[in-house]
C-alpha cells in the first residue's frame, strides 16, 4: 500500500522556474529533488518538535509514543513523468497518527503548531518560496551569477 | 463554539459547528509596511446526520463569502470523538485592511 501521509509535497507552482531551468541545460533533476528534500527535512523538523512540546492537548491523549513514531522520517522524493513529489508529516498507515492534533476535536482543542503547518496558509507559503529560492539559486548557478 | 471547548463528559448536540483561528499574519505590503492582515480559520460541522456536514458547510461557505470570507472548494472529513457523528471542514480566510 503507498503511503498515506498528512501532505504531499509536489513541484507544482514551480514550472516556469524548472523550465528556465531546463532551457539554461541545467540539472533540472538535482535542484527539483534538492529543493522536495529540504522541504521534507524542514517538516518533520518542525513536527518532531511540535510533538516534543510538554503542553500537547489533553495531557498527550492522543500524542502517545506512537505518534512520534508515525511521523514520515527520511521522506523519499518520488517522480510521476516529470511531476515529484515526497510525502511528509504522520503516515496513516502507522497505528497512533496523529490527524487529531492537526484539526482537533469538539473535545479537544488542535496542537497549535501543527495546525499551523498543516492547515494554514502561512507555513506551505513560506516552505513554497524556499523551494523557488532553491530552483532559482540553480538558474543563477548556471548563468554564472 | 470553539474547537476543543466542548467538556469531556459532555454530549455531543445532535447538529453543531465548531471553529478554530490559526495565528494571523501580514497580507500585502506597501512601502515596506504591512497594509493588510490575514485571519486564517477552520470552520466544522458535526452530526448525527451524514448529510447534514455536506449541506451546512455549504451553507456556511455561502454565508461567510457573502460576509467577504475567502473559501475555497467544499471542505473534507474532520474526526469526531463520537462514532454517531460525522464531522466535515473548510477552511476560511478573511483579510483585513490595516489602518
Amino acid at each position: 500500500m503507498g503511503k498515506r501521509a498528512t501532505l504531499n509535497i509536489s513541484t507544482a507552482g514551480l514550472e516556469k522556474l524548472i523550465a528556465k531551468l531546463d532551457e539554461l541545460d541545467g540539472d533540472v533533476k538535482n535542484a527539483v529533488e534538492k529543493a522536495l528534500d529540504e522541504a521534507g527535512k524542514e517538516i518533520t523538523k518542525d513536527t518532531l518538535s511540535a510533538l516534543d512540546k510538554s503542553n500537547l492537548p489533553r495531557q498527550g491523549e492522543y500524542s502517545r509514543g506512537t505518534t512520534k513514531q508515525s511521523v514520515v522520517q527520511n521522506p523519499k522524493v518520488k517522480w510521476e513523468g516529470t511531476t515529484a513529489s515526497i510525502a511528509v508529516g504522520f503516515d496513516y498507515n502507522k497505528p497512533g497518527a496523529g490527524g487529531l492534533l492537526i484539526t482537533g476535536t469538539p473535545k479537544m482543542r488542535p496542537d497549535k503548531p501543527l495546525n499551523d503547518m498543516y492547515k494554514g496558509k502561512k507555513y506551505a507559503s513560506n516552505i513554497s518560496k524556499k523551494m523557488s529560492k532553491t530552483v532559482s539559486d540553480a538558474i543563477k548557478a548556471r548563468m554564472g551569477e | 463554539m470553539m474547537q476543543g471547548t466542548l467538556g469531556p463528559d459532555e454530549s455531543y448536540p445532535d447538529h453543531f459547528f465548531t471553529w478554530w483561528e490559526r495565528t494571523s499574519y501580514d497580507g500585502s505590503h506597501y512601502d515596506d509596511k504591512a497594509v493588510s492582515c490575514i485571519y486564517d480559520y477552520d470552520i466544522n460541522f458535526y452530526s448525527i446526520d451524514p448529510s447534514y456536514p455536506y449541506k451546512y458547510i455549504r451553507e456556511a461557505k455561502k454565508l461567510l463569502k457573502e460576509n467577504g470570507f475567502i473559501l475555497s472548494g467544499n471542505g473534507g472529513a474532520v474526526a469526531s470523538d463520537e462514532p454517531t457523528h460525522t464531522g466535515r471542514t473548510i477552511e476560511a480566510l478573511y483579510s483585513e485592511r490595516e489602518v
